[in-house]
């Protein structure tokens, strides 16, 4: 019954092009906007996720639960890292000490984002040109990312002069230091002036050498030893005062907090513009349906069932919104693209960030959808030809 | 073939019940050709929706092929339409999007005739109607008499072995009317039994008996000498 209801379908389908072009094209530009939810609702979060991962360190050592820069510096670093090295699920630990400076002799609004180091332990970024090299100095050997090449003109061996706006000190020793490489740090944004140096230099610029501290400790987890959950352990056990974080614990916090406003907002714009595609499939079905109440109920008379024509009326919703759906996917991925161009060149955004994501998950979402949407646009017109009276309608419709 | 019991059909309406049809006797049998006459609103179409099986009647019972099948549920009750019945209506009722080869096809693919089986029966019904020239015709490209021809070829697809139709030629000019007049005679004398709801009283005098009706009643018959 159902291949004879969708063979039927199928020929009204490409027969009244008119209903088909304007239901296919309706379903079309919906779909590649629910697509988009679809994509746009995970798509942050997944590029978050990649991000991370991209880092090389997949846990985290913070002081507080609060942001990194706003919460509290983690006290006595040094001895904390040893501790941390010796675990056996522990690949590699870095400690991060952010801090902030000006370019002497350039105009203050320029403000530098300097991350300190061990350079002797792996590095959070990529080098694009130049090394970072784990002795040297003075001047201290600074990376610098492309932002900065081109803002102040600086390229592998220039010299420049970093003055502190970070720590306790009002004005700290200007730092000499000269650049070493140019890289590519994971959380720029388009536009951010970021660099980065040894921990021991960052601190100087901070006018804190004699401090301990950092911001935040990175570990690499061994994966031969239990990955990151097992590391993560170790450092808890280890350093039961701090923080610990793997990538999928902030991923997942991330998701909780932060990301849940634009979670509901996507499926907000998800909901309705799924309704829209409901009602543009059920008016047309039904539109369609009241025009043919004569042929609908001679078709009953010549025998076919009442399942049948229902049958026939959720094929015809099936094949529209099919057709729509399917269509929408390239449309859908071409806007995307488009609209994650016009978003991540919004200002403070990290350059590699992406809002939308194309995922299985998120086609499997639209897919089901479209499945449900389907029945349910069909559901009105599959109830006016079920609850059709035959004999009525067909006096009816000569009487007319 | 077909025997309505004392049948009767009332209509609720708003302003009361409608007696359309008032314990109505009628048997056709195998291969006979029946008209049914009567000004409008008499209780023609009703009877022969009664007898069709597309409606059921308030009282009495309608048998077909000795069972009632008033009693049957909506799907049995279809598969005795698609398979032992055939109807024909005035305003043809041809699907539009579909070619006169499709209509035709259409009821034979419904009952589960192979592919093979069905080609060969649609192309000697559409010869048999005089239309195998304007198979890939849609209904809008074909006449008022071809669409009719093209109905009553639906209509025969599953080897009915009763045929209703109501005012075959009501949406026709008298030339056209007289084709059909014909193509029914011309059915009925290879042996299928034909009801047939007409006011035109050329129609009427083709079929072998004629039954009268007035106010949801049989108030007459007359057999053709």
């Amino acid at each position: 019954m159902i291949r004879r209801a969708i063979a039927l379908a199928w020929l009204r389908v490409r027969r009244e092009k008119g209903r088909t072009i304007l239901g296919v094209a309706g379903i079309t530009a919906i779909g590649a906007l629910l697509f988009d939810m679809l994509l746009l609702g995970n798509g942050l979060l997944v590029s978050f996720r990649e991000r991370l991962d991209r880092s090389g360190f997949d846990v985290r050592v913070i002081a507080s639960e609060s942001a990194v820069i706003a919460g509290p510096p983690i006290e006595r670093v040094t001895a904390k890292t040893a501790i941390l090295r010796r675990a056996p699920s522990i690949a590699a630990v870095q400690r991060v000490r952010l801090g902030s400076a000006d370019v002497e002799g350039v105009q203050a609004a320029h403000h530098v984002t300097v991350a300190g180091v061990d350079p002797d332990a792996l590095v959070p970024w990529s080098m694009i040109d130049g090394t970072f090299p784990s002795v040297g100095g003075p001047p201290a050997a600074i990376v610098i990312n492309r932002n900065m090449s081109r803002v102040f003109h600086l390229m592998v061996g220039s010299r420049l002069v970093l003055e502190g706006r970070c720590g306790a000190a009002l004005h700290p020793l200007p730092l000499q230091a000269q650049v070493s490489g140019i890289a590519a740090f994971q959380n720029d944004a388009t536009d951010a002036l970021t660099a980065a140096s040894s921990y021991a230099a960052v601190a100087a610029l901070c006018g804190e050498s004699d401090s301990d501290r950092a911001d935040m400790l990175l570990i690499r987890s061994n994966a031969a030893a239990g990955g990151a959950d097992a590391a993560a352990a170790a450092a808890r056990a280890a350093l039961p005062d701090l923080h610990v974080l793997t990538n999928e614990q902030i991923v997942e916090r991330f998701s909780r907090i932060e990301f849940s406003y634009f979670r509901q907002l996507s499926s907000v714009l998800t909901a309705v513009t799924l309704f829209f595609g409901l009602l543009l499939v059920a008016v047309l079905l039904t539109v369609s349906v009241n025009q043919q109440l004569g042929e609908m109920a001679a078709l009953r008379a010549l025998g076919l069932s009442r399942g049948r024509v229902m049958a026939g009326v959720l094929c015809e919703s099936a094949l529209l919104i099919g057709i729509g759906g399917t269509a929408a996917i390239p449309i859908g991925g071409m806007l995307s693209i488009w609209l994650d161009h016009i978003l991540r060149s919004l200002p403070g955004i990290p350059a590699d960030a992406r809002f939308f994501v194309f995922t299985a998950r998120a086609l499997a979402i639209h897919a089901a959808l479209l499945v449900a949407g389907a029945v349910l646009a069909a559901l009105y017109p599959m109830r006016l030809v079920a609850v059709l009276p035959i004999a009525e309608t067909l006096r009816r419709e000569v009487v007319s | 073939m077909v025997a309505a019991r004392d049948i009767s059909r009332v209509f609720e309406m708003p302003a009361g019940p409608v007696h359309a049809l008032r314990r109505v006797s009628l048997a056709v049998d195998a291969a006979e050709y029946v008209s049914v006459v009567g000004p409008s609103g008499c209780g023609k179409s009703t009877l022969l929706h009664l007898l069709g099986g597309i409606d059921v009647p308030t009282t009495g019972s309608v048998m077909v092929d000795g069972v009632d099948v008033g009693s049957l549920p909506d799907n049995a009750r279809s598969a005795v339409r698609l398979k032992r019945i055939g109807l024909v209506f005035q305003r043809f009722f041809l699907l539009p999007m579909l070619t006169a080869w499709e209509n035709v096809e259409l009821p034979l693919a419904e009952s589960g005739v192979g592919r093979a089986e069905r080609r060969r029966r649609t192309k000697d019904l559409l010869e048999y109607v005089g239309l195998a020239e304007r198979a890939d015709h849609r209904p809008a490209q074909l006449s008022g008499g071809e669409m009719q021809r093209v109905a009553i070829a639906r209509a025969l697809a599953n080897r009915p072995a009763l045929v209703l139709a109501d005012e075959p030629t009501g949406e026709l000019d008298q030339a056209t009317g007289a084709q059909i007049v014909a193509l029914f005679d011309r059915l009925n004398a290879d042996g299928t039994a034909l009801v047939v709801v007409t006011h035109d009283a050329a129609v009427a005098s083709r079929a072998g008996r004629t039954i009268q009706m007035r106010d949801g009643s049989i108030v007459g018959e007359s057999h053709r000498s």
